[in-house]
This record gives C-alpha cells, structure tokens and sequence, in this order.
C-alpha cells in the first residue's frame, strides 16, 4: 500500500516510537502519583515531552505544554477557556478553512462564528477580511486553522496573529497539520493557545496531542475535573499549569513515542520536510492537473503544505478513493470533517479526494498516484477526452483568483 | 550534613526546579514530599545538600521558581522550617 493519507494520521512513523512505547507499557507508572522508581521514571518521561515541544515550539516555559488526548481535545479547552469573553454578544473570528473540531465546540458554546470571507488561496485578502472584521469590533478572539486539511493552503499565521495582538483580540492557532512541518514559534505568535495532535506530523502515536498555552493557569478552562496527584486537600482543580488541565492518569506509552517523534522532527528539522511534502505535492498537483476532468484545488508555491484535493468530473469522490484503495493507494474522500472548508472551496456539495503525505513518503509514490489516476481518467466513460495520448485542455490547477460565491466580505454563519 | 528540602506544588514544577538548579551546577534531586511538610495535599519536593542551599535558593530566585516552602531535614529524620530558630537565616 502506498499511504497517502497523513493529513489524518501519518502511518509511517520513525522506529524509535514503537520501542518508547513498548518500554514505556513495562516500565511507566503515573507522573506524579508517588515517589517509587515507577512513577518518577513517568514524570522524567512527561517532562521531557514537555521540554522537547517546548524546544521544537518555542514556549519559555514546560509547564506551559499541555498533554492533550488529540487537537480536538486542546480546541476545546481553547475555545471553553475563553467563551466567556463572548458572554456579552462577542463573536469567535474563524477563517473559512476551519474543521469541525473548531465549528462543533463554538456551536456547543453558543458562540456566533464570523467567517472572515476572502478569495480562495490568497492570504491578502484574508487579513484584509480579518482587520476588518477587527476592526468593526465584537470579535471576543479568533481561530486560525494554520494549515487546511483539505486544500494544504498555509494561512498567514504570523500576519494573523500580530493583527490579533494590536486589536488585543486572544488568538487560538489550531495547528493540526502544520505542528512539524510548518515552523511554529509560539513566543513570537503570542497566541493564547496553540493545539495540535500527537500522531500526525509529529510522527507520535494516536491519542496523544499537545496545547500549547500562553498561560497563566487563572485564565484556562478545563474540560475534565479530576485527580492530579497535587493540591490533593482541595476538591478544585490546581490553578497551575499543567496540573489545571490534565486531571486523570496519563498516557505514558503514547507520550513516550510522542517525545520521540519530536526528536525526529527536531532532528530532521520542519523546513527541510516541509520542502520535502511540497516538493511531492507540486509534483503531484502538476501531473493531475494535465489529466484530462480532472481539477486540483489546493494552495501554490510557499502557501502549500503536503495536502491537495482534486475531483474527477465524472467520478464520484469516493467512489474514486475506493478504486484508488483497490490499486493500493490510500487516501481520503469526502468532506474531511471540514465542511466550512468545502463551503469556501466551492466543493461542498462534490466533496474532493484528498492526498497527503508524510517524511516517508517518496516522488515515485506520487506518481504511481498520477499515473493510476490518469487511468482512470481514461477510462471513465464519459470523458470527452478518454482516447489515449488526448491533451488536456489547459487548466490553472491551483485556484487562486476565483472569487468565493459568498463574497469577500466577513460574514456570520 | 544536613539536608534541605524545597517544596514545589507539582512535580513539574519540582522537575522545572531540579533543572534550574542542575543548570546552576547544584546535585539536586526530585522526591515525594513528606505528607506533614504539604498542607495542600500531595506534593513533591527537590532535595539539596545543606552545603549549597544559599546558591540553590538563588538560583531557583533568580529562574523565577520560588519554592511553596523550604525545610530542613534534621540527622533523626525530623523537619524544621528553614529560617526558623535554630537553623540558619536566608
């Protein structure tokens, strides 16, 4: 199987991780439930978790990295953490690549999502749609998903976050599919929370993630009440990081393989595999842009991440993912769980078939992809340009001027 | 010598706390903390030799990680707060 599907969790992982954990099931008992070998072994393995993202992130501060179960679960301590601030008729500002796992907890909150609406792919007229709506007010914080799971676009996070800081507007940087591959420097972003998961480009197993807070402690929500082996007389939660928001026991084998997916990443460093995801998505994107029916969405040059969608015209995406399955290509059809994203892209009502790549995945890869998917190109019945050796007609397979359907304007949802 | 104990609220702070001083070059080491020496409840805490204890408490100052409480750990195994009669002052 060729594995093309790491936007949701990158398969391949670096050898190290499996051993971490299969020592650390013999081995870790719980951080900072006791003074025996055991659980001291645990809390030396948490922290250097802690220490490690904190290297790779840029936090001052350990304690300020938050072991998380997944990004969803640090968006949501993120969003609870500062609903209070739109108790008053404030309004959360998203961008329109945003995933469930932002729209569901601000829905479940009650909190009014502004969409700041630009032109697909162009990171202007996203700032200019995000100080505007800054600029009229109501904004009680914002979301920023860094990285679109479908399209692979690399929003202006920086730009984002320093227009944030001048309105004093709290910024939550949803960081799924950038953690590890896109440079991330939580002290210059200034973001008041940055989430991400364990187990996609931080190369960590499933059920681990990471929150990243600016802190202190007196302004996070959590989600879970419970034991945290500190401040046992009181029946209130610590009001310290990380203890404030990680009650109940952790999970060792999944932080000790998380650390050392870090040191992967650390050591590879996230430039030179962000180049390395890019260099295969470009290549990608040019051969199934000269497919016949075949559409590519998906950001261009330094705004592409290792994610591109594409659509055949006459096959439906799944059904597409389903045959690409049966030639041995793993990848994703769909919505992707982000249907704001699909709204913005035009692509709500088709879905896309997504590919997305990891360190391990190589050139010949994407093309066999290229390849298995021109045939069937070729094959469907209903491409006007079926026969063998028919050119393309000419297509710009990235979208970068088509005006959203909605607008360029911010606009609630 | 005698021993001294430096009462964090978390282990994580206690490990933040052995690293600053590891830095400093002071042997510090991270244990639970005597259950009398921590009315909160549980705690751990970073135990220094008697014979570093002025530079480990400026270094852990100067790393802005003041301990909850310091104590003296006695040759019978009792504890005394450090500043108290008897024992040296800061």
């Amino acid at each position: 199987m060729i594995y093309l599907d790491s936007a949701a969790t990158t398969l391949q992982k670096p050898k190290a991780v499996a051993r971490a954990m299969k020592t650390a099931v013999n081995t870790l008992a719980s951080p900072g439930r006791g003074g025996h070998a055991a659980s001291m072994r645990a809390a030396r393995a948490a922290y250097e978790c802690r220490e490690l993202a904190a290297r790779l992130f840029n936090v001052p501060d350990p304690a300020n990295v938050v072991l998380t179960s997944s990004a969803t679960h640090g968006l949501n301590i993120a969003i609870n953490s500062l609903a209070h601030l739109a108790s008053r008729g404030g309004a959360a500002l998203i961008s329109g690549y945003e995933h469930n796992s932002v729209m569901r907890p601000l829905k479940a909150a009650g909190i009014e999502a502004l969409v700041a609406r630009s032109e697909l792919f162009e990171p202007e007229g996203l700032l200019r749609a995000f100080a505007s709506a800054l600029d009229r007010g109501r904004i009680a914080f914002a979301v920023l998903n860094h990285v679109s799971n479908v399209f692979g676009y690399i929003q202006p996070a920086e730009r984002i976050a320093a227009l944030c800081r001048a309105h004093g507007v709290p910024l939550i940087i949803d960081a799924s599919q950038s953690a590890g591959s896109v440079p991330i420097n939580m002290l210059s972003l200034g973001a008041e929370f940055i989430a991400m998961p364990g187990h996609k480009g931080l190369y960590g197993p499933q059920g681990t993630g990471l929150l990243l807070c600016r802190g202190p402690a007196d302004g996070v929500f959590g989600i879970m009440q419970g034991g945290t082996g500190s401040d046992s007389a009181s029946d209130a939660m610590p009001a310290f990081l990380p203890d404030a928001l990680e009650a109940g026991t952790h999970n060792m084998p999944g932080i000790a393989g998380l650390s050392e997916g870090i040191k992967f990443v650390l050591s590879r460093g996230e430039t030179r595999i962000l180049e390395h995801a890019r260099g295969l998505t470009d290549e990608a994107a040019r051969g199934l842009a000269e497919l016949p029916g075949v559409r590519v969405f998906g950001g261009s040059g330094k705004n592409r991440a290792g994610v591109l969608s594409f659509r055949l015209k006459h096959t439906e995406c799944e059904a597409a993912a389903e045959e690409l399955s049966r030639r041995g290509f793993a990848v994703r059809a769909g919505l992707h769980c982000a249907p704001e994203a699909h709204r913005t892209a035009g692509t709500f009502e088709t879905g896309t078939v997504r590919l997305s790549v990891s360190a391990y995945n190589t050139a010949r890869e994407l093309r066999a992809l290229v390849s298995a998917v021109s045939e069937m190109a070729r094959k469907s019945p209903r491409n006007r340009n079926n026969r063998p050796g028919a050119k393309a007609s000419p297509q710009k397979f990235y979208i970068v001027s088509r005006p959203n359907a909605r607008g360029s304007s911010s606009e609630s949802r | 010598m005698l021993d001294y104990l430096l009462i964090c609220r978390s282990v994580t702070y206690a490990q933040r706390t052995a690293k600053a001083l590891e830095s400093a070059g002071i042997s510090a080491v991270v244990t639970r903390a005597p259950r009398g020496l921590s009315p909160a409840g549980c705690s751990y805490c970073v135990r220094v030799s008697g014979r570093h204890i002025a530079a480990a408490l400026a270094a852990v100052k100067n790393a802005g990680l003041p301990p909850a409480r310091v104590f003296i750990q006695s040759e019978n195994g009792g504890y005394s707060p450090y500043g108290s009669a008897g024992a040296p002052s800061l």
